[in-house]
């Protein structure tokens, strides 16, 4: 194990050492080596590096730091930016996960039920990834979805998301009141400035899916210039717009199974709900 | 049915408020009975400075680890131990070829191999175990062990088992039980009928199973684990050893969390033979993965039932078929259906009941002791039904049952006349009676309060309250004609007690009742209680509230026979008779002051000891029409629920529970509550959340990430409302057990509150979220 002290010196141990693996909070790698589903050649740990534990802002964006702990995010400090990263980081398990568990990590480990990946999707993040040939970004999405992966000796080092300056919403439906996985969680982020909203639905398929038509159909509903309230036949009608386009009816005259169609229904529920929200 | 969050106050009658038991209302003694004692591990076990199993260390130990089938059904055609055995640092390893002795065991009969030898009969049966130097030189020895197997189709619907290819010799139909009582072709005016399921509760202890066997010199092994049965445990692993049970020596460790039977032979009898076979001690520590594989679940269980009653709702008729489904070993299986059919028609007055229960084998994951076993399963199905009666007959819910609750006197569907106080109708009418929670208010500071919790995606107008009873009961101390005994003594030396009983404490508070027992009778307040192995006499297995029962009657013999010795000599000293004299604060005084004498100069340096065994009533098996005094004795309990539901989502916050219980006598009020809340909590996580998952005989999600235990944002307000001190003449001090009864009662009561807020049947234990949806508008 080594404890680099700056990116550079962690994109060097990690190009010396190609099997090694870099690790921040391990809440998930840890419990994958301790169940002995994963033996790493050797670690790189992230703890050491300041440079990624904060966030800078960059031209109307805040470049975040990829070592940024989910407490850390919880704050109100940075709930006032971004709000639903925060509610995210917030509803991410109990309190000794979100002291260790960090946002690099979030991404990178990439599980279906990764609160923050739905925000980050919705609000079209990008990811600044450092290694041995210098740095270059890509969309979330292009490595949630395996277009674009990080090279051998490549890390996340941090998170470009814009700064919007208007509501968003996390919502997160689960098994049980305490701390859990989702079963379904729903992002919802305004953008006045280009007169969008923004979606994207987590934990019911291997990443994020965004429900585009429905973002630009209830986009071209909401009066952007007054009140932005929509009729509650509309926020319904997107609930059910967003459910149906990430659950679709199978074809022919199959029908879904009830528990498929308890997720639509929770979808739509969490849909609507979270735009009402958004625009209130 | 469905109450309106707003109209949610009807049902509570506007009686005075019941103080709950939060303040001590009189002066609480500070030792002996009634006294709020603390156990005297308490501090260690806050400060994790216990040890328990998985912290013991012997000079050269070895690490155990176990090779567990990843299938459900298959036959094994071939194991090829030879690249395991040719590791480095591998020391031993063994196979069903390798066990001495008995080549299965069990606790009823003997029908689980130590090794599967042929087949392979549920995921996770043990194959073969490696000693190693290393731990993870052990799991990969364990994984390089080649076995070739045939995959065959698993038998996992228990309602399939009883045409299926017998998975075993013995059968698949482990027992059945026709109950009938009363006449067949009576009817009532009015039938409800239903079919209900209960899933697989696991135990789930917060320390997965450890142990360490030592070889002795002698030819002998000690064992040291958390078991919860030592002489039963010690027995089986004997025969399995081929040695006589005298050179297997059982010792207990701290228990860490047991709610059903814990370190079953199943991770003894390998480590035994590792140790035996190698001559080095031997530690196991299972990790979570084994402890959900290896260890015994709830019985998933089947229930169809159909109730008549008359027009004023007494019932007239119960019917019911009751299916368990015990996986592929027997094990306490004969036990709970006992109990299933028993109490299937619950704490009330039925004239006519044919119940037929089957406890069949599967493929599926083993079925085993798990507090309440039968009893809870029963108890969802039949509140439930109790329920649909008050819907159909337009019935206040609580009032249904009151007229037709069992009273002491009344008798049971197998014949067995209640002897025992079954206070039931001051139970119900207490928690019926006692008011009802605020409901939240529509502020940001409460939306924590939401179904959900916090940062969920509660929303306050999609909730629904609703207020559900359930009335609850269970058998105490073994049934069936078992025999109940324990063997305690008591020693006093230089004014200090020791108790010597191996009775496990598995976080039941037998210890501590055991101090003060010793406390009330000799006035001596330091009372230390001994570790437990089984150089001692057996106490039995630590199930059904017996310690407390039959260790504590034990225990009390023995120090009054303590006390005797103690006094003898004294009285006829003092010219009176032994009843005279009492002993406080360590002083021996006369009944009229006069005559006193410290314990101490009494004493005058001897040793006193004394042996005493606690064997209550026999009872009787169940004959072939499920008719007999089966029963020691029964505990009854009354919960109301009072839940919110998110109608949309189908999420569940149960936000009070309010426990009235039938308890004898409180013999230390701070553990009693402590036991109550835990049962109640269980039940709880038994309503909505704890099931553990199989997909065609696999165990889907062996963690507890995938099996959701209860946190503290899911665990109720739990008002004790009430505790019927009622004594039973036949038990010690007239206390009950008190741990099962809430166990098995509150399930039935969540379900009950999410039926009255939904409006929807809740047929399903736990409650999935698509059975918790509201019809909308309602």
């Amino acid at each position: 194990m080594t404890l680099p002290a700056s990116l550079d010196e962690a994109v060097a141990a990690l190009t010396a050492m190609p099997a090694a693996v870099p690790v921040a909070g391990g809440t998930d790698l840890m419990a994958a080596v301790n169940k002995g589903h994963l033996r790493p050649a050797g670690l790189v740990g992230l703890g050491r590096i300041n440079e990624i534990r904060g966030w800078q802002y960059q031209d109307g964006h805040a470049l975040l730091g990829a070592g940024l702990t989910h407490s850390r995010m919880g704050r109100p400090d940075f709930a006032a930016l971004i709000p639903a990263l925060a509610a995210a980081a917030r509803a991410a398990g109990p309190p000794q996960i979100r002291n260790a568990g960090t946002l690099g990590g979030n991404i990178v480990t990439a599980a279906p039920t990764g609160d923050s990946l739905p925000v980050l999707a919705a609000l079209e993040a990008d990811l600044v990834v450092m290694g041995p040939l210098g740095t270059r970004e890509i969309p979330i999405s292009h490595l949630l979805a395996g277009r674009d992966l990080l090279a051998p000796g490549e890390l996340v080092a941090f998170v470009r998301v814009p700064l919007l300056h208007a509501p968003q919403v996390f919502l997160k439906a689960t098994g049980r009141t305490g701390p859990a996985r989702a079963t379904a969680s729903v992002a919802v982020v305004l953008d006045p400035a280009r007169r969008g909203v923004r979606c994207a639905v987590g934990a019911i398929a291997p990443m994020p899916l965004r429900p585009l038509e429905a973002e630009h159909w209830i986009a071209s509903l909401v009066d952007w210039d007054a009140e932005r309230g929509l009729a509650p036949e509309a926020l319904t009608a997107f609930g059910e717009y967003v459910a149906a386009a990430c659950i679709p009816d199978p074809p022919g005259d199959e029908q879904l199974p009830p528990a498929v169609l308890h997720l639509r229904r929770t979808v739509a529920a969490l849909a609507r709900r979270a735009l009402g929200r958004a625009l209130s | 049915m469905s109450s309106d969050a707003t109209t949610a106050t009807t049902g509570a009658a506007a009686g005075a408020p019941v103080p709950a038991l939060d303040g001590p209302a009189q002066e609480a003694p500070a030792h002996g009975i009634g006294a709020s004692l603390s156990p005297a591990d308490a501090r260690a076990k806050t400060e994790g400075t216990f040890p328990y199993a998985s912290d013991l260390w012997a000079e050269g130990l070895l690490w155990a680890a176990i090779l567990r089938s990843p299938h459900p059904h298959a036959r094994i055609l071939s194991i090829d131990t030879t690249a395991a055995a040719e590791m480095p640092g591998v020391r031993a390893v063994v196979t069903h070829a390798d066990v001495p002795g008995e080549p299965a065991y069990g606790r009823t009969v003997a029908d689980r191999p130590v090794f599967a030898s042929e087949l392979v009969r549920h995921h996770g049966e043990s194959i073969a175990a490696v000693a190693a130097d290393h731990p993870d030189t052990a799991r990969l020895a364990a994984a390089a062990i080649a076995v070739e197997y045939e995959i065959l189709e698993p038998v996992t619907d228990p309602e399939k088992a009883f045409a299926a290819e017998p998975l075993h010799p013995d059968g698949n139909l482990i027992r059945h039980i026709p109950l009938r009582f009363g006449d067949e072709g009576a009817t009532g005016e009015v039938v409800v009928e239903g079919l209900y399921r209960i899933g697989r509760q696991d135990p789930a202890p917060i320390g997965a199973e450890a142990g360490l066997a030592v070889p002795r010199p002698d030819g002998g092994v000690e064992i040291y684990t958390a078991s919860t049965d030592p002489h039963t445990d010690r027995d089986l692993a004997a025969a399995c050893f081929g040695l006589p049970p005298d050179q297997v020596k059982v010792v207990v460790t701290g228990v860490p969390g047991a709610t059903g039977d814990r370190e079953d032979p199943g991770f003894q009898i390998p480590l035994g033979l590792l140790a035996l076979r190698t001559g080095c001690p031997v530690k196991l520590t299972a990790t979570r993965e084994e402890s959900f594989l290896g260890h015994a679940h709830r019985h998933p269980t089947l229930l169809r039932y159909r109730h008549h009653a008359d027009a004023e709702g007494r019932l007239v008729k119960v019917e019911a078929q009751i299916l368990l489904d015990a996986g592929a070993y027997a094990d306490a299986s004969s036990e709970s259906l006992a109990a299933a059919v028993s109490f299937a028609c619950g704490p009330y007055v039925v004239p006519h009941a044919f119940v037929e229960g089957w406890a069949v084998r599967t493929n599926n994951p083993p079925s085993g002791h798990v507090r309440g076993e039968g009893a809870m399963q029963v108890c969802a199905a039949y509140e439930a039904q109790m329920d649909k009666l008050a819907l159909k007959l337009g019935l206040d819910p609580a009032e249904l049952r009151l007229r037709n609750v069992l009273a002491t006197g009344d008798i049971l569907p197998t014949g067995q006349t209640v002897t025992c106080p079954a206070p039931v109708a001051e139970l119900l009418a207490a928690v019926r009676d006692f008011p009802l929670p605020a409901l939240p208010l529509d502020t940001p500071e409460e939306d924590w309060l939401l179904p959900g919790g916090p940062e969920g995606a509660g929303e306050p107008g999609a909730v629904r309250r609703g207020v559900g009873y359930a009335l609850g009961m269970v058998h105490m101390l073994g049934a069936e004609g078992a025999d109940e005994v324990s063997t305690a003594t008591v020693k006093v030396q230089d004014g200090v007690a020791t108790v010597l009983c191996a009775a496990v404490e598995t976080g039941s508070g037998f210890s501590t009742l055991a101090r003060q027992i010793v406390q009330e009778i000799l006035g001596l307040e330091e009372v230390h209680v001994a570790s437990v192995d089984t150089d001692q006499p057996p106490a039995g297995p630590a199930t059904h509230g017996r310690h407390t029962w039959v260790s504590g009657g034990a225990v009390e013999r023995a120090a009054k026979m303590v006390r005797t010795q103690l006094l003898q000599p004294l009285a006829h000293k003092f010219g009176m008779s032994t009843e005279l004299l009492q002993i406080t604060d360590g002083k021996i005084t006369s009944y009229d002051g006069i005559l006193s004498m410290t314990v101490a100069e009494a004493m005058d340096g001897k040793e006193l000891w004394a042996t005493a065994q606690c064997r209550p009533h026999p009872t009787e098996p169940l004959d072939d029409s499920g008719q007999g005094d089966a029963f020691v004795g029964l505990a009854f309990c009354a919960v109301r629920a009072v839940v919110d539901v998110d109608i949309e989502l189908g999420s569940v916050r149960v936000v009070e529970m309010a426990v009235a219980q039938d308890v004898g006598r409180i013999l230390n009020p701070a553990q009693l509550n402590a036991r109550i809340e835990a049962g109640i909590t269980q039940g709880v996580g038994a309503a909505l959340t704890e099931n553990l998952r199989t997909a065609r005989g696999l165990i889907r999600h062996p963690d507890l990430t995938g099996y959701a235990l209860p946190t503290s944002l899911d665990a109720p307000d739990i008002r004790i409302v009430k505790l019927v001190e009622e004594r039973d003449v036949v038990a010690p001090f007239g206390a009950k057990p008190a741990s099962a009864v809430p166990v098995v009662t509150a399930p039935a009561a969540v379900a009950s509150a999410v039926r009255a807020a939904t409006g929807r049947p809740v047929n399903r234990l736990p409650i999935r979220a698509q059975a918790a949806v509201g019809v909308p508008n309602s």
